[in-house]
C-alpha cells in the first residue's frame, strides 16, 4: 500500500532520514520505533507531506506521491495525526470534526449552503465523534478539552476525513496511563479497518498491537520484522530495546 | 434572524430620528468596508491594512462609468464589485505568500502602491483634486436626487450585502475560513486548498469594498483621493477592532460609532483623534471583543436575569 524507496532527507550535512526503504501491507499495523532523534517524525513528514524529501520515492497505492503536498496526501486517503495535539482550538468538537468531514465532500466553497445543512458531513461527524465516545462533549471548545480527550479529538479529525491509511505519530503521548489504555483500545479496533503506520515510544502497546515493526537508529533502518523477532534482535537490544522490554 | 430585523427597524427609522441623510448613507458605507475588512480579520484571522485599495478602486470604476458612459447606477455599482473583487484577489494571492505580519505589510504596501497610482494618474482619477461631478442617475425611473432618497437606495444595497455576508459566514466556507484562522496547517492536513480559500475571502471582501466605493461616490457626487488612502485603511481596522471582531454585527456597530464620532467631534475639538485614541487603546486593552462582545455580555446576563 506504501512503499518508500532510498528515502532520504538531508538537513546541511546531516541525514535526518538516510535511504529508508519502507514496504506497508495492507490491512497491517506496522509500528515503526526507535531511539530519541532516529529519524521517526522526519520519516513522518516525508511520508504525509510536511516536508519533501532530498532523495527517494513514495509510492502510495500505485501511484508516486513524492512530490505531492500534504494536502493532496490528505486528499488521496492518507490521514495523518499528529504528535502534539494539533486541532481547532476555538471550535467546538463537533465543528473541528464535522470540517474533516466536510473536506470530502466537495462543498466547501458553496457560499449560499448553510454549513449546518450539509447532512453527509454532519452524519459522518456524529458517527466518528460518537466512536470516539466523544458526543457528550460536542459542543464544548476543542481546546478545552481534558488532554485525553483532545488526543482522542485529534484521531477523530483524522478518521472522519475517510483516510485508507493512518499515520499514526505517537499519539498516546503525554496521556495518563488510563487515558493511554483507552486510547490503545480504540487503536487496537481501528486496526481491523485500516491500514496503519504508528509511531510510538510505548513498548507494551507497540509489542501488542503491531504486526510489523520497523527500528530506526540515526535515520536508518536498524532492524524490520515481526514483534518475536525484533524482540530477539541482538542490534535492536543494543541500539535501544534493553532498557525497555523484559526478556 | 431577530438581530436582523432589529437591525433593518433601525436603519429605516434612522433619518426620522437624525436628519443627516448624507451622515447616514457615509455610515452605510463605511459600515460595508468595517464588515468587508472584518470577513478577513474576524473570519479567516488575516489582518488586511490595505482595505481602502478596493474602495478606491471600486469609487474610480464607479465614477468613470458615470461620467464616460453614462451607464446606469445598478451596472457603475456592479462594475465597482467586480474591480474590487478582481484588485483584491491580486493584492490576496500577492499577499498571503507572506507569513505572519509580512502579509499584513504587503496589503500595506500595495495600498501605498494604488495610492501613488491613484495621486499621479490625473486623467482618469483627478489625482489630489479627486473627481467631481459624478451623476446619481435615476434607478428604474426612481429619482435619487433627494439626500433621502439616496440614503434608502444605498441601505437597500448594502443590507442585501450584509445579509449576504452573515449566510457567507453561516455556509461551509466560511466555517473552513474560521479552520485557517484557527489551525492553517491542519486545516491543510486534512486537505483543504488553503490558498484557493485564502484568495477567495480576499475577493469577497474586495467586492464588498469596492460595492461601497461606489456607493459613496454618488453621495457626494465627488472621489477624494482620500478614498483610496491609508489614513482610510487604517480608520476601517480601528473601527472594526472598536466594534468588535467576532460578528459583522460589531464592525458595523463600531463603524456607525466612528463615523459619528469623527463628524460630531472634529466640529468641536480640531484634536478629536486624541480622545478617540484613548477610547479606542482602552477598547483593545480591556475589552477585547469590542463594544458589541460588550452588548452581548449584557443581553446575555439580562436573559439570565
Amino acid at each position: 500500500m506504501l512503499h518508500t524507496r532510498s528515502l532520504t532527507k538531508r538537513f546541511g550535512a546531516h541525514s535526518a532520514v538516510d535511504a529508508v526503504d519502507l514496504e506497508i501491507r495492507p490491512g497491517t499495523l506496522h509500528a515503526i520505533i526507535g531511539p530519541n532523534g532516529a529519524g521517526k517524525t522526519t520519516l513522518f513528514n516525508l511520508l504525509s507531506g510536511e516536508l519533501q524529501p532530498s532523495a527517494g520515492t513514495i509510492v502510495f497505492g500505485d501511484r508516486d506521491v513524492t512530490r505531492l503536498d500534504a494536502t493532496s496526501r490528505s486528499q488521496l486517503g492518507m490521514g495523518r495525526s499528529f504528535q502534539r495535539t494539533n486541532v481547532f482550538p476555538k471550535l467546538t468538537a463537533f465543528e473541528n470534526v464535522r470540517l474533516a468531514a466536510q473536506s470530502r465532500t466537495g462543498d466547501s466553497f458553496a457560499l449560499w449552503r448553510r454549513a449546518a445543512s450539509l447532512d453527509g458531513a454532519n452524519a459522518r461527524a456524529e458517527s466518528v465523534l460518537a466512536e470516539f465516545g466523544l458526543l457528550d462533549s460536542r459542543a464544548r471548545l476543542a481546546g478545552e478539552l481534558a488532554g485525553g480527550d483532545q488526543r482522542l479529538l485529534e484521531l477523530a479529525i483524522t478518521l472522519a476525513t475517510d483516510p485508507v491509511l493512518l499515520l499514526l505519530d505517537e499519539p498516546s503521548q503525554g496521556l495518563s496511563p488510563q487515558d493511554a489504555q483507552r486510547l490503545i483500545d480504540r487503536i487496537g479496533t481501528l486496526s481491523a479497518r485500516y491500514t496503519i503506520v504508528l509511531i510510538e515510544h510505548n513498548m507494551p502497546l507497540v509489542m501488542r498491537l503491531a504486526g510489523e515493526i520497523t527500528v530506526m537508529n540515526f535515520g536508518r533502518v536498524l532492524a524490520r520484522g515481526t514483534p518475536d523477532a525484533i524482540r530477539a534482535n541482538a542490534d535492536v537490544r543494543a541500539a535501544y530495546l534493553g532498557k525497555h522490554v523484559s526478556p | 434572524m431577530r438581530r436582523f430585523a432589529i437591525l433593518v427597524v433601525l436603519v429605516a427609522v434612522a433619518p426620522l430620528v437624525l436628519r443627516y441623510p448624507e451622515l447616514e448613507t457615509q455610515i452605510l458605507t463605511f459600515g460595508l468596508l468595517a464588515v468587508a475588512f472584518n470577513l478577513l480579520l474576524g473570519e479567516m484571522g488575516f489582518l488586511s491594512f490595505g482595505q481602502a485599495t478596493f474602495n478606491g478602486v471600486g469609487a474610480y470604476i464607479a465614477a468613470r462609468a458615470l461620467l464616460d458612459a453614462h451607464a446606469p447606477l445598478p451596472i457603475a455599482l456592479l462594475g465597482a464589485l467586480l474591480a474590487g473583487g478582481a484588485a483584491a484577489a491580486l493584492v490576496g494571492a500577492l499577499a498571503i505568500t507572506g507569513r505572519g505580519v509580512y502579509g499584513v505589510m504587503l496589503t500595506f504596501a500595495f495600498n501605498e502602491m494604488a495610492y501613488f497610482i491613484a495621486f499621479q494618474w490625473r486623467s482618469v482619477t483627478g489625482g489630489d483634486d479627486g473627481l467631481r461631478g459624478i451623476p446619481r442617475p435615476d434607478v428604474f425611473g426612481i429619482s435619487l436626487d433627494d439626500a433621502t432618497r439616496y440614503y434608502y437606495f444605498t441601505a437597500l444595497v448594502v443590507l442585501l450585502a450584509f445579509a449576504a455576508v452573515l449566510r457567507i459566514v453561516d455556509s461551509p466556507f466560511g466555517a473552513v475560513l474560521r479552520a485557517i484562522r484557527e489551525n492553517e496547517g491542519r486545516a491543510r492536513a486534512i486537505g483543504f486548498r488553503v490558498r484557493r480559500f485564502k484568495i477567495a475571502a480576499f475577493a469577497l471582501s474586495g467586492a464588498l469594498s469596492g460595492l461601497a466605493g461606489g456607493l459613496y461616490a454618488e453621495l457626494f457626487h465627488f472621489v477624494p483621493l482620500q478614498a483610496i488612502d491609508l489614513d482610510t485603511s487604517t480608520n476601517i481596522v480601528i473601527a472594526a477592532l472598536l466594534g468588535g471582531i467576532g460578528s459583522p454585527y460589531g464592525a458595523l456597530l463600531g463603524a456607525a460609532i466612528f463615523t459619528v464620532l469623527s463628524n460630531s467631534l472634529s466640529h468641536v475639538w480640531a484634536h478629536w483623534p486624541l480622545i478617540f485614541g484613548l477610547v479606542f487603546c482602552a477598547v483593545v486593552l480591556f475589552f477585547r471583543t469590542g463594544l458589541w462582545g460588550i452588548t452581548e455580555r449584557w443581553s446575555r446576563r439580562a436573559a439570565h436575569a
